[in-house]
C-alpha cells in the first residue's frame, strides 16, 4: 500500500489519491488522530479513499464502524472532546442526515455554548455530487444544511492539489470541517496532478481560486461545477467573451474578497452550484454580493443550480435537473447581454 | 453477564460492606444536600429571585448520590436536567470545598442556575447544559440520549491514551427510546467501553406514562440485546443503587464492557416546574402518592438506624423527608447543608451577567 500512497515523484496522482495521501500523512504526523467510518478498515473504504490505512496504522486508531451515523459523529465527537483529532467517513455524503443532531446540536455548538473551553478538531468528509446516475441518495450536495448550522467550516475541492492540500489545513483546523468529496472526480484522468507533500501541499481554508482569468462576467462556483463552468468559459470565448471562473473553494469561511474583486473588474456575476436553488449557497453567494458589490453590477445577478427537485436516476432526467455547461453558457450570455 | 451469574455470591459480598459508617452518614448528607439544593432554588424562585425553569430530582436523589459516591475523580459523567445536582456532587468525597476536587462547586453551579457569568459556560445555554473538560463532566445538549455516543467516544479515547476511567451517563426511561441510544449503547458495547448506563425510570417522560413508551416490565432486559449486564435498582435505596452501579463500574473497569442500570423511582412533581399543576391533574393521585411514599432519605435513615451506625434521635434532628418543598424550612436539613448552598446562592447573585457581546463570540476557535 505504501507504493500507492507515496507514488514516484513526477509522477500526476488522482483526485482520490490526493485525498488518501493527505489522510495518510496525517495520520503518521499527528499520533493523536483516529479514522472511523463505515467499512473503511477491512474493506478500505467503499471508494478506496482509506485503502492500506488500518494495516498502517491499527484498527484501534482506523474503526470500521457499525451503520450508525449518529453513533459515528457523537462517538468522534467525545473522542475530540478528549484530546483527539477525528477524521469520519460518511460512506456517501447523503448519508449524513442520519447523524444531523450529532453534528449541528451536539459538536458544531461545542465551543459556543462552552465559551471556548472545549474545541472538537473533526473532518467529516465523503463522496458527494451528481451526474453519476446515483439517483437520489447518492448524488447529494447538502453542503446547505451545515451552512446554515454556525460552528462548522464547509470545503469543497475541485482539483487534486486542492483535494490535498484543503484536506491537510481541515485536519489541523481546531473546528469541525465538512469535507465535501465530489466522486465524479475521484478517478477523473483528465484532472490529474502532481502533488506536494506535507506542509508544501498546504491550502489554506478561507480562500478562493481563479481558475480561469477574464473581463467580462465572474463565474463563482465550486466542486465539479468549476470544470463545467470552463468549459462554458470556452463557449462564451467562441463568442467573443472572457469569463472569470472563481473557484471559492471553501463556503465557510467565504473568501468574498475574492469575488467581490473580480466584479470590479467583470461587473457580471452568474453563481454556479449543483444544489437545489432555495436557499442554496448559490443564493447565499448572490445575496452577499448583491449588497457588498452593487455599485459594479451592470446586469442583475443571476444563478444556475438544480432545479428544486431530488436528483433522479436516469441519466436524461437527472442531466435535466443539474446545472449544465449550455445552462452555464446560456445564462452568462444573458447576463452579459443585458 | 458476570454480574448476573454471581448473583449470589454478590448477595453475600456487596461493595456496601466495604462502606464506613462515616461514610454511610455522608451518603445521608449528599441526599439532604441534592434535597435542599432543589427546594431552595424552588424557594428562591418563589422570592423573585431567580428566573427559568426547574427541572426537580426530588425523590430521585439516591440514584445521583449513590451512583456518584464510589466514583473515582479522574471517571466522567454525563448527567441531564434532572441531574443538575450531580455537577457539584462528583468527587464530593474529596472533600466539598477542595479546590482540586474534579467536580463543580457549588458556586459554579448556581451562577449557571443564575445565568451569571461565573456560570463554566459564562450562562450561554441554560439550566443542565454544562459541563467541564477539566472536570470531566460532559455538557448536555436537550436532545435526550444525545450524549450518550460522546460517552463511548470520550473513554475509547481514556482507553487509548492508557486510562482507566468510566463513565456514567445518566438518562430518564423516555430517552431510550431515541434511536441515538441503540446506536451508542451498540457501539459501546462492541468495543467493550466502560460506559454505564443509568437509566433513572422514573414512569413518566414529560406527559406519557411508560406503557406508551415500551413494552418490557424491567427496562434493564434492553440490555440483553446488546450482550451486556442489565442490573435493576431500587432507586429509593441509595445503598441499593450504589451496590448495582458499583457492580458495573467493575465490571467495566476489569475491561468488561458496558452495563445498564435501571433505577426503579417516581417523579416527585412536573416534568418541570412550569408543569406542576398540570402533572397534579394528568397522573393519577393515588399514583403518585405511591410513588413519592418511599422518600429516599427516610429509607436511608431507616437503614442507618438498623445498622446501628445512627441512633433514632440523631436521625429525627432533621426531618426533610416526606415534605413538599413548600412545607420544608431550614431547619429540615443539617446546618453544613444550608451553609453550603448559602455560599453558592451567594456567589450567584453577585455574579455579573455576561457581556452582551459575548453572544457573537466563540462560534469557531481561531486557528494558531
Amino acid at each position: 500500500m505504501a507504493s500507492l500512497i507515496d507514488g514516484a515523484a513526477g509522477t500526476k496522482k488522482n483526485y482520490l489519491t490526493a485525498i488518501k495521501e493527505a489522510i495518510a500523512e496525517e495520520m503518521a504526523r499527528n499520533p493523536h488522530m483516529i479514522a472511523m467510518g463505515e467499512d473503511i478498515g477491512i474493506l478500505g473504504g467503499a471508494f478506496g479513499v482509506t485503502d492500506g490505512l488500518q494495516a498502517r496504522f491499527g484498527p484501534e486508531r482506523v474503526i470500521d464502524m457499525p451503520i450508525s451515523e449518529g453513533a459515528i459523529v457523537g462517538t468522534a465527537c467525545g473522542m475530540a472532546l478528549n484530546g483527539k483529532t477525528v477524521m469520519v467517513e460518511m460512506q456517501f455524503i447523503d448519508f449524513i442526515s442520519c447523524g444531523f443532531d450529532q453534528i449541528v446540536n451536539m459538536t458544531a455548538t461545542y465551543h459556543y455554548r462552552t465559551a471556548g473551553e472545549v474545541n472538537i478538531p473533526m473532518v467529516i468528509r465523503g463522496p458527494a455530487g451528481g451526474y453519476g446516475g446515483g439517483a437520489l441518495y447518492h448524488s447529494q450536495m447538502n453542503e446547505a444544511w451545515f451552512a446554515n448550522s454556525p460552528g462548522l467550516k464547509i470545503v469543497c475541492p475541485s482539483t487534486p492539489s486542492d483535494a490535498k492540500g484543503l484536506m491537510i489545513s481541515a485536519l489541523r483546523d481546531p473546528n469541525p470541517v465538512l469535507f465535501y468529496e465530489i466522486k465524479e472526480l475521484y478517478r477523473k484522468r483528465e484532472i490529474e496532478e502532481e502533488l506536494n507533500a506535507g506542509d508544501d501541499a498546504i491550502v489554506p481554508l478561507g480562500k478562493a481560486r481563479i481558475a480561469r482569468e477574464g473581463a467580462d462576467v465572474t463565474l463563482v462556483t465550486y466542486g465539479q461545477n468549476v470544470w463545467h463552468c470552463l468549459e462554458a468559459a470556452d463557449n462564451l470565448a467562441k463568442e467573443g467573451y472572457s469569463a472569470e471562473v472563481i473557484d471559492i473553494r471553501t463556503l465557510v469561511p467565504l473568501d468574498e474578497e475574492t469575488i467581490i474583486a473580480s466584479l470590479q473588474k467583470t461587473n457580471r456575476l452568474v453563481v454556479v452550484n449543483e444544489a437545489p436553488m432555495t436557499c442554496g449557497f448559490a443564493g447565499e453567494i448572490l445575496a452577499r454580493m448583491t449588497t457588498k458589490a452593487f455599485r459594479y453590477l451592470d446586469a442583475p445577478p443571476a444563478r444556475v443550480t438544480r432545479l428544486d427537485t431530488p436528483v433522479p436516476w436516469v441519466k436524461p432526467l437527472e442531466l435535466h435537473v443539474l446545472p449544465s455547461v449550455e445552462k452555464i453558457t446560456e445564462t452568462a450570455l444573458q447576463t452579459i447581454r443585458f | 453477564m458476570a454480574t448476573k451469574t454471581n448473583k449470589n455470591s454478590n448477595e453475600q459480598s456487596r461493595p456496601r460492606d466495604l462502606l464506613t459508617p462515616q461514610q454511610m452518614r455522608e451518603m445521608l448528607t449528599q441526599l439532604y444536600l441534592a434535597r435542599y439544593f432543589d427546594v431552595r432554588l424552588i424557594k428562591e424562585k418563589k422570592r423573585g429571585r431567580l428566573r427559568g425553569t426547574l427541572y426537580s430530582s426530588h425523590n430521585q436523589e439516591a440514584i445521583l448520590v449513590g451512583s456518584l459516591f464510589g466514583l473515582k475523580g479522574t471517571d466522567w459523567i454525563s448527567p441531564i436536567h434532572r441531574d443538575m445536582p450531580a455537577f457539584f456532587l462528583k468527587d464530593m468525597n474529596a472533600g466539598w470545598r477542595n479546590p482540586d476536587r474534579i467536580g463543580m462547586t457549588i458556586e459554579e453551579v448556581c451562577a449557571q442556575v443564575w445565568g451569571k457569568a461565573g456560570s463554566p459556560g459564562r450562562a450561554r445555554d441554560n439550566w443542565s447544559h454544562i459541563g467541564s473538560k477539566s472536570k470531566r463532566i460532559i455538557h448536555s445538549t436537550s436532545m435526550l440520549a444525545g450524549t450518550i455516543p460522546a460517552a463511548a467516544g470520550v473513554v475509547y479515547a481514556d482507553r487509548l491514551d492508557g486510562g482507566d476511567a468510566v463513565v456514567l451517563t445518566f438518562n430518564g426511561e423516555g430517552s431510550t427510546a431515541q434511536g441515538i441510544f441503540h446506536e451508542a449503547i451498540n457501539f459501546a458495547a462492541v468495543h467493550k467501553l466502560p460506559v454505564i448506563t443509568i437509566i433513572e425510570n422514573n414512569q413518566w417522560a414529560y406527559g406519557t406514562p411508560t406503557h406508551l413508551e415500551y413494552s418490557l416490565e424491567d427496562f434493564a432486559r434492553r440490555a440483553d440485546g446488546y450482550g451486556i449486564p442489565g442490573l435493576i435498582a431500587d432507586g429509593q435505596d441509595v445503598l441499593d443503587v450504589y451496590d448495582k452501579v458499583m457492580m458495573a463500574v467493575e465490571h467495566a473497569r476489569a475491561g468488561n464492557g458496558p452495563s445498564i442500570v435501571e433505577c426503579k423511582t417516581f417523579r416527585a412533581y412536573g416534568h418541570g416546574d412550569h408543569d406542576d399543576d398540570r402533572a397534579a391533574k394528568y397522573r393519577p393521585k393515588d399514583e403518585v402518592e405511591e410513588g413519592r411514599s418511599r422518600d429516599p432519605i427516610a429509607v436511608m435513615k431507616r437503614q442507618l438506624v438498623a445498622l446501628g451506625h445512627m441512633t433514632k434521635e440523631e436521625a429525627e434532628q432533621h426531618l426533610a423527608e416526606n415534605k413538599g418543598a413548600g412545607e420544608v424550612t431550614d431547619i429540615d436539613f443539617p446546618e453544613e447543608v444550608v451553609a453550603y448552598l448559602n455560599e453558592g446562592v451567594q456567589y450567584a447573585i453577585k455574579s455579573p451577567l455576561p457581556e452582551a457581546e459575548e453572544g457573537g463570540m466563540w462560534v469557531f476557535k481561531e486557528v494558531e
